[in-house]
């Protein structure tokens, strides 16, 4: 495999990261496994410009090829080769040269072409892949950034102009793909995203647990790929036994700290609710009411601040067929 | 104390959480070690990882290997035989630590706060010296890793006569480095991070190492795991400048010595 630098960085947008699959294997060291928020566009971006999409969340060994999470608005890139590049997830209007470019679908481009990623429509995330994919070194066996820990993509950090990012030489002869219209995700309003209540439902009231689940929750601008923040009503907590006022703490939310899984909503204070994103730690001292499927970190990840949500209980039968369907993206099944 | 027996509590579609107890205590921990090796041992098809804490161990699965129910079922199956362990293989790590560090007071100090030695002298009714002599008087045992890369939670192996508030209003940074304390928790700071903990001092010594440059991280990223023990070696300054600098160099050799820790016939502090 021969690699290049593939793509130079004029202006790096709001907050553009490398990012894959992401990094298993780490939680007991309390290392996020990172990767992209939205994982099946990326996948998707992947397919287009025949690069591997790589496993799924937590659950496989292969990141796949890494492509640029793009927050809100894009860069503008300068391709330093001839290539091909595919844009999905948020609606960020693409420019080649002026020339306006279509979302879900190849884009060939020659080097000097300067490719414009504008302020995303709707949505938060966008991602973009190259043919070959970007070739930041591995770390931990992936190359997706965790700007917090300084950890993977470039240096460890967001995008910088002057940036050159080097690419594997994938296949350019891709020139006309795209994906398929009923394979595109469709967001609603308010988003729906699906939990399995628990594992610290029963240290809240019914009541509380009732209005978790009926509530119109909006997304708090203090989120990031830590953990999203919703403002709604306070939740409040059963009487407990006194040893956790000594141990955990003096709060009636402490707990004595437990495992988080990626999709986990802590409730510190029974306020606002957060949904830990793949940045977001392994162990916390705050109760848990539930945990959002894997699958639908990808709904959330489009969510703007300001934005609405409701949060929908499944059992864990109906959880793991989710699941199961959502493994299934990132195939030629997808393509049109 | 009765064995005590687990509950199965949900995190998602490809997490478990084995629940022991909600309370911080050595015969509990034991268990999440006990139930981590023996499932590891297992060599179950689909598990991922696991996430061992004071009292539940988290477990991550790939449903398309295996069904959560048939997970849990292992899972209980293996816990029926679990033998009650007395005693745990243990790392003693010393940790040097500069108590009474002139950042820990700039921090304290720029988020409104006393010096927290004094506050926790002031608070235990002791002197400012005996604040470090009994936390480095202590052995402390590693109970949960996680937040932060190599964050972790030790509770101390004897009584240690000593107790900390968090912060009524937590800050809005700590230097990396920092030891801290809370109740009879003592944790640390990988990265600038907001925090409650009482600020006890810096170690010089680097406990995540992603590049695994240094020969202690031949195994991981990241030093502390649940079982090991720490010992808080107070140094000065200029020791603390000297073994930075071989830090920075990659020659600083970490002392490890393996080891076993049996529960103790007298009640440690973290089991009551």
């Amino acid at each position: 495999m021969t690699t290049s630098d593939v793509l130079e960085v004029i202006k790096p947008g709001v907050l553009t990261t490398v990012q894959d699959i992401g990094r298993p294997g780490y939680l007991a060291d309390g290392i996020p496994p990172s990767g992209a928020f939205d994982t099946a566009a990326l996948k998707l971006a992947n397919l287009l410009v025949g690069n591997d999409p790589g496993d799924y969340l937590l659950t496989g060994d292969d990141p796949g090829a890494a492509g640029l999470e793009m927050t809100l608005r894009g860069p503008t890139l300068r391709a330093l080769r001839d290539t091909v590049i595919a844009v999905t997830g948020a609606e960020m209007p693409v420019t080649v040269n002026g020339v306006p470019a279509p979302n879900w679908a190849v884009v060939p481009v020659r080097a000097g072409d300067e490719i414009v990623i504008g302020s995303a429509r709707a949505g938060l995330r966008g991602y973009l892949a190259v043919a070959g994919g970007i070739d930041v070194p591995l770390v931990l066996g992936s190359r997706a950034t965790n700007v917090r820990a300084g950890l993977g993509g470039v240096s460890g950090r967001a995008l910088k102009a002057g940036d050159s990012l080097p690419g594997v030489h994938g296949s350019p002869d891709i020139t006309d793909r795209r994906i398929r219209p009923d394979r595109v995700p469709v967001r609603t309003n308010p988003a729906e995203l699906r939990v399995v209540l628990g594992p610290q439902d029963h240290l809240f009231t019914p009541d509380s647990v009732s209005a978790f689940l009926s509530t119109e929750w909006k997304l708090s601008p203090t989120s990031d790929r830590m953990g999203c923040r919703f403002i709604g009503p306070a939740l409040t907590f059963l009487p407990r036994p006194e040893h956790l006022t000594v141990q955990a703490g003096s709060d009636p939310s402490n707990i004595v700290d437990d495992a988080i899984c990626v999709g986990s909503i802590q409730v510190p204070s029974g306020l606002e609710p957060i949904v830990m994103g793949v940045d977001g730690p392994s162990l916390g001292g705050y109760a848990k009411i539930a945990t959002v499927i894997s699958p639908d970190l990808c709904r959330l990840a489009q969510v703007r601040p300001g934005e609405p949500v409701r949060f929908r209980a499944v059992d864990p039968d109906e959880a793991h067929e989710l699941h199961l369907a959502a493994r299934a993206v990132g195939t030629a099944a997808d393509l049109a | 104390m009765t064995e005590p027996s687990a509950v199965f509590r949900s995190l998602g579609d490809i997490g478990l959480c084995v629940e022991f107890g909600d309370r911080i205590d050595l015969t509990l921990n034991f268990r999440v070690l006990a139930l981590d090796r023996a499932l590891k041992d297992e060599g179950i098809d689909g598990l991922r990882e696991t996430v061992p804490t004071h009292r539940s161990l988290g477990v991550i699965y790939d449903p398309a290997r295996i069904r959560r129910r048939d997970l849990e079922r292992v899972i209980t199956g293996i816990l029926d035989d679990l033998p009650a362990l007395t005693e745990f293989p243990s790392r003693l790590i010393e940790i040097p630590v500069w108590y009474d560090d002139p950042w820990s007071e700039a921090c304290a100090r720029e988020h409104g706060a006393d010096n927290n030695i004094t506050y926790l002298a002031e608070l235990n009714g002791i002197s400012r010296e005996e604040v470090i002599a009994r936390h480095a008087g202590a052995l402390h045992w590693v109970s949960a890793v996680g937040f932060q890369p190599s964050t972790y939670q030790a509770i101390p192996l004897s009584e240690m006569r000593l107790t900390a508030p968090k912060y009524e209003r937590p800050r809005k940074w700590t230097d990396p480095g920092t030891v801290c304390l809370a109740g009879i928790i003592t944790s640390y700071y990988p990265v600038r991070s907001p925090g409650g903990y009482q600020l006890l001092g810096r170690t010089p010594i680097d406990l995540f190492d992603p590049f695994q440059r240094n020969p202690a991280f031949a195994d991981g990223p990241v030093l502390p795991r649940v079982g090991d023990r720490h010992r808080y070696v107070p140094i000065d300054g200029e020791e603390y400048q000297a073994i930075r600098a071989e830090v920075e160099a990659g020659r600083y050799a970490y002392r490890i010595t393996e080891g076993v820790h049996r529960l103790a016939a007298g009640a440690p502090e973290g089991s009551r």
